[in-house]
């Protein structure tokens, strides 16, 4: 099913993009990525009026006052939040889907990846079942894994002075740190899903750059790809919050 | 949003288990068994272990290494039994180890980890030099004692052992090509196309000619003196493996389930392809009454020259690796189960079979 659904056309529509732009796999992951992008375009959307909906909930005074005056009964509390979410048109979970969405995606294309690169005989033999009779790739096969210095099949380093410098990974970290902080809408000091907020916007890009460290640089590549979009799409839908990337600046 | 904090952080650490598992999974088993064997022990190349197992009652003589497995080895190419009395083993892991064993015991002679590239092809040994190929796309040679003589970039990565006429090796590579070297001057001779990735050996008879399969799903042969190709012959499926020559006949299986007899003379089919229960990656085994192959659905088949199934036996697991002879005996290695080696009689019956202690 996961294999039918999403590793297999992904592997697919990654062949394809390979074969149609001149062997290059660096360019094909890349282009894959601006295809997903497009597709979740909506979605990631959606995901900032959730979030941009959301704060401005945390100052509301309707809200504060039913926080206060529920707070012993959590079920009434519930009732009454839903009323809100419902009359502001804001869906609570809005804001989660696209991240949601991001899981199958990185996973799937991890998968597509090591597949397609094929650098072991039993990932060559499962190549050969993944692919679909209208692509000729039997000529294509094996992909050059080469992009720049990069093998995208393996982590990727730089050595300078004799210590293997993970480049990728802390590119992977910056990009993921500007766009999280560029998402951030600004917050009142002692908000504390804003402070939440804050401590996963440090987290997230730590445990992205530790994925792109450990896994293959071609994931990696799709990582710094994905947030260069967001940061653009953000930008272009004038929401990024560029204030908020320089730690402890005044917002 | 502290709920939502705690969803992705979660998903993040689910996504993180998920991405691991994936890579062990690929780490651990990336390929099939290597088998070989002598006149006393069946010498298999599983994973982590090389084991010497008895050919008269399928017990284990030795494992190498004798004790922990070394995670950064992982032994997949068939054996190789040298006539100075060497058991040659090469490592498809990250360590890049190419090992010379005692046969008796199991002990380590020497080690060379030099190669930038990891061993899935076996090595050949033409006059007391051992010529090693490597993904890293070349040939490694090393003297008997393991010492290295030079390295000699050949083009793609290099999958199989590569053949000889004595004089020239002959190399089939990742890159679609079959490549003639000369170890003598260090130099490609000559390179052909084949349109398809080659991680096959090519076979090659007396009157100088190659015969090879490749994912362009054809058998090709070329004459290596003329470097011209003599026929090529499409056929539905991937060729995993090298072709076998028995006379003047070619036999090949693919990756859609047909096993081919060709002519060598014009490529033309002896008899049509039968097709027995899965697809088929290693050699077939040819025997004085019939040829032996193994499928992926578990089963070994004994086919006469007719193209008739004499007997089939269903081994268990999938039958990657292309079956050996040992006397008057017929090794398979199963992959996904945890019998790993089983010895059928010349009637397909079942000898013994071999289950590593842990």
């Amino acid at each position: 099913m996961w294999d039918t659904f999403i590793v297999i056309p992904m592997t697919n529509l990654l062949l394809l993009i390979y074969d149609l732009i001149g062997h290059n796999f660096g360019v094909a992951i890349i282009l894959f990525t601006i295809v997903v992008r497009a597709i979740t375009w909506p979605l990631t959307a959606q995901q900032l009026k959730g979030t941009q909906g959301m704060q401005e909930l945390q100052q509301d005074k309707e809200w504060l006052g039913i926080q206060k005056k529920y707070k012993n009964d959590k079920e009434k509390l519930a009732q009454e939040q839903m009323r809100i979410y419902k009359e502001r048109g804001i869906n609570p979970f809005g804001s989660c889907l696209p991240t949601l969405i991001q899981f199958p995606v990185i996973i799937g294309l991890y998968q597509a990846i090591i597949r397609s690169l094929a650098a072991t005989p039993l990932s060559l033999l499962n190549l050969s079942r993944s692919l679909y009779p209208i692509l000729d790739v039997s000529k294509i096969i094996p992909l050059n894994s080469t992009f720049g210095w990069m093998d995208l099949g393996r982590p990727e380093s730089i050595d300078l002075f004799g210590f293997a410098l993970p480049t990728l990974a802390i590119i992977v970290v910056i990009t993921s740190y500007i766009q999280s902080k560029l998402m951030t809408p600004p917050s009142n000091p002692g908000d504390q899903s804003a402070a939440m907020g804050n401590m996963m916007s440090i987290y997230m890009p730590f445990l992205m750059g530790y994925f792109a460290m450990t896994f293959a640089s071609g994931l990696a590549l799709y990582f710094i790809t994905s947030n260069l979009l967001g940061i653009a799409q953000y930008a272009m839908m004038g929401r990024a919050n560029w204030s908020n990337i320089i730690p402890g600046q005044k917002k | 949003m502290k709920s939502k904090t705690i969803f992705v952080l979660m998903m993040a650490l689910l996504l993180s288990f998920l991405l691991s598992g994936c890579s062990a999974s690929a780490m651990r088993t990336n390929s099939w068994s290597g088998l070989n064997a002598d006149a006393d022990n069946a010498y298999l190349a599983n994973g982590s272990f090389v084991y010497a197992v008895s050919l008269k009652n399928g017990t284990q003589v030795w494992r190498y290494p004798a004790d922990k497995a070394d995670t950064k080895e992982a032994y997949f190419a068939n054996p190789v039994l040298t006539d100075d009395g060497q058991v040659l083993v090469a490592s498809a892991g990250t360590g890049h180890s190419l090992a010379s064993l005692n046969p008796a015991n199991g002990n380590m002679n020497w080690i060379f980890t030099d190669a930038k590239g990891v061993w899935l092809g076996s090595p050949i040994v033409l006059d007391e030099i051992i010529y090693a190929p490597n993904t890293d796309g070349k040939i490694y040679a090393l003297d008997l004692n393991g010492a290295f003589l030079w390295a000699k970039a050949i083009g793609g990565a290099l999958w199989s052992q590569p053949v000889s006429d004595g004089e020239l090796l002959y190399v089939t590579s990742l890159d679609h090509h079959v490549y003639a070297f000369s170890p003598r001057t260090k130099e490609v001779l000559w390179d052909l196309d084949l349109y398809g990735a080659t991680p096959g050996a090519a076979a090659l008879d007396a009157d100088g000619n190659l015969y090879v399969g490749s994912f362009g799903a054809s058998v090709t042969a070329v004459n290596a003196g003329t470097q011209k190709i003599l026929w090529n012959s499409p056929i539905e499926g991937w060729v995993w493996d090298a072709p076998v020559l028995d006379g003047e006949t070619l036999y090949v299986g693919d990756l859609e389930g047909n096993f081919h007899a060709f002519n060598t003379a014009d490529g033309s089919e002896k008899w049509t392809a039968i097709k027995p229960n899965g697809p088929i990656t290693g050699s077939p085994l040819v025997m004085d009454d019939f040829i032996v192959i193994g499928t992926e659905s578990g089963t070994a088949y004994a086919i006469d020259r007719e193209g008739a199934i004499v007997w089939n036996y269903p081994v268990g697991g999938r039958l990657y690796t292309a079956p050996a002879q040992a006397g008057d005996m017929i090794l398979f290695s199963p992959m996904e189960t945890d019998t790993i080696l089983v010895a059928l009689d010349l009637d397909g019956r079942q000898v013994w079979q071999f289950t590593p202690s842990e």
